[in-house]
């Protein structure tokens, strides 16, 4: 299958280890991911937050590249994939789609509507399938517990995104199962990392994202994935922060979703970036019982 | 009819501060039709097993908002909750009080931080004595103005919202989604004269702390939408005030940034956001993330066709006539 891929901001920079996994995964499942140096960011939600319409313009941009290529599009960011969505279905409002067209016709940019936004998580689960991933495990990931935590944008608001259920997600629980996995159930799963407000109110953030990875340990998790790398940021990169927000220890190590699914299809934990992670993953890794292949 | 029962397990919890050290589940069984609400199985609870349960409620019709509990994790009106999803899907139901409020007994809560929020929001309109509404007279609005009002009435404080919003519990200052959106409500209000006052005054350490996580709006049984609006009011208030808040200059400033090459310069963000005095106390962080991520202060190459960004901003980039 071959899709437009949208990297989004941050897989290209401070997250390229995403960019790398998600590269190698869709190489070895037969993903053709075609690229568009054209993409702008999606305004990752303060953009929406400023100008809702422009939000919807810049977005709407995209979502006509892709159209114009005859392509579904490919986010591997909850935030990302929020964005564009919504794009869509504001456009769906009379008002909106004339102040959109308005910027973009004399731009020569014409956006019919008809591009859906699909998440890595869904193209694995639903496109790629489960058995086909399945046959393809070279290393199970027997022994480790891990906990997924989704991303509020890949949910909600669920009737606008028409996501699987918001509430009681399953599609990455049994994505971690075909992989060998055990998935743990958490309350937080589904909620927010503070990621947000990061920069507006730091404490308030770090402690959100404390008693997510608090709550995931307390369930047995020896690791979690996200398919969002704002979550990411949050629960990695500032968890050293949260530990001080939540005042324990949580050394957890916090996969993005495509370097769990890579670990399990064979990929080193060079190919996966795994060094780039600020929270050390090898203790995770050496809960799988099966030997790494050299 | 007997074969169409479900027998349904459930664990209420049960707790009493001033008696009891900790709190305790306790498990009921009982055999129920699926489309039973979760209030009516624990009325039964109470009349026909244990009448020492506490809970609130009223008018058994999603009317009152008097029954807003958590049900397995979630916020809801218990009495507009069957029982067959919940016991379909979790295998029995955990019923807790809402969260972010304390609790006087097992299921009731004293909803005094709640109430506090919404009471300094001034939930009325505010008029100017100098500009009198003139009685007797229609005062309409047209339709456009109404269409405004649509959601956020529907609201009948029940408070499933601000159990659900991880916000309050981070926060116990943040106002939570139902002040906002009824802050939305009067801000919207044509006929209101503090409009501008209520943008102001709201921002420092209210509007700006909201995640947009869209959990008060999963979580609310009547349809308001409290993230939209709040949303709502965030366009508003730059409109009204410019960039001025931490969180204002953060959206502000991310809108900017990727302006200028069509994607996201990472390393100039928390620049526009904190200051050269706020990017002092996050270097620490900030040598620490760089280490194993070099990127951060690198400039990404320009998109192609950034120029077709810049010109859509320049359309669109502009105090909304709609808004305010």
């Amino acid at each position: 299958m071959k899709l437009a891929y949208y990297p989004g901001c941050v897989a290209q920079e401070s997250g390229k280890e995403l960019d790398m996994s998600t590269r190698w995964v869709c190489r070895t499942l037969g993903i053709e991911l075609v690229e568009f140096p054209s993409f702008s960011c999606c305004g990752s939600g303060f953009v929406d937050e400023a100008n809702e319409v422009l939000n919807v313009a810049i977005n709407a941009r995209n979502l006509a590249i892709a159209e114009r290529a005859g392509l579904d599009l490919l986010t591997i960011c909850s935030t990302c994939q929020g964005m564009l969505s919504l794009a869509n279905l504001r456009l769906t409002d009379p008002k909106v789609r004339t102040r959109v067209d308005g910027a973009l016709k004399p731009l020569g940019i014409e956006y019919r509507g008809t591009t859906k936004v699909r998440h890595l998580l869904e193209v694995l689960t639903k496109d790629v399938g489960l058995d086909a991933i399945r046959a393809k495990v070279r290393r199970p990931l027997a022994g480790l517990k891990v906990g997924a935590f989704y991303g509020c944008h890949l949910l909600r608001p669920a009737d606008e995104l028409q996501s699987e259920s918001a509430e009681e997600p399953q599609s990455f629980e049994n994505l971690l199962a075909a992989i060998g996995a055990e998935p743990v159930y958490y309350r937080g799963r589904v909620l927010c990392c503070g990621f947000p407000i990061q920069f507006v109110k730091p404490e308030v953030a770090s402690r959100i994202a404390g008693r997510q990875i608090e709550d995931a340990k307390g369930h047995g998790a020896h690791a979690m994935a996200t398919p969002c790398p704002l979550c990411h940021i949050s629960l990695d990169a500032y968890q050293n922060q949260a530990e001080k927000a939540v005042g324990k220890s949580l050394a957890m190590p916090v996969f993005h979703l495509p370097q769990v699914v890579g670990l399990a299809l064979g990929a080193t934990p060079e190919e996966l970036g795994l060094s780039r992670h600020l929270v050390p993953t090898e203790p995770a890794l050496a809960h799988i019982r099966a030997p790494a292949r050299a | 009819m007997a074969s169409e029962m479900v027998t349904a397990a459930f664990d209420v919890y049960r707790f009493d501060p001033a008696r009891d050290p900790a709190p305790r589940y306790q498990r009921y069984s009982l055999d129920l039709a699926p489309h039973t609400p979760v209030l009516s199985a624990l009325l039964k609870i109470r009349a026909e097993i244990d009448p020492t349960l506490s809970l609130r409620y009223s008018c058994r019709s999603a009317i009152c908002g008097s029954c807003a509990m958590q049900v397995n994790s979630k916020s809801r009106l218990a009495c507009e909750t069957p029982i067959g999803p919940e016991i379909a899907r979790h295998g029995r139901i955990v019923v807790e009080p809402m969260r972010n409020q304390p609790v006087v007994r097992d299921l009731v809560v004293d909803q005094e931080p709640f109430w506090r929020h919404y009471e300094q929001v001034e939930p009325h309109l505010i008029l100017d004595p100098r500009h009198p509404m003139p009685e007797g007279v229609a005062n309409p609005m047209t339709p456009e103005e109404v269409e405004r009002f649509k959601e956020t009435p529907r609201c009948i404080a029940c408070a499933a919202c601000f159990s659900a919003c991880p916000a309050v519990e981070a926060d116990p200052g943040f106002p939570g989604p139902m002040a906002l959106a009824k802050l939305y409500r009067f801000v919207v209000d044509p006929r209101d004269q503090a409009r501008q006052d209520r943008l102001v005054r709201i921002q420092p350490g209210g509007l700006w702390t909201c995640l947009r996580c869209h959990l008060c709006t999963e979580a609310c049984p009547k349809d308001v939408r409290p993230s939209e609006r709040i949303r709502d009011l965030k366009e508003m208030a730059i409109a009204a005030q410019g960039a001025t808040e931490a969180g204002s200059r953060h959206a502000v400033g991310f809108k900017e940034n990727i302006r200028e090459r069509g994607v996201l310069i990472e390393a100039k963000l928390v620049r526009q956001t904190s200051g050269v005095g706020g990017m002092l106390g996050q270097l620490g962080q900030g040598v620490r993330i760089y280490r194993r991520k070099p990127e951060i202060l690198k400039t990404p190459h320009a998109i192609e066709g950034a120029d077709e960004v810049e010109k859509i901003y320049e359309a669109l980039d502009r105090p909304n006539e709609d808004s305010g």
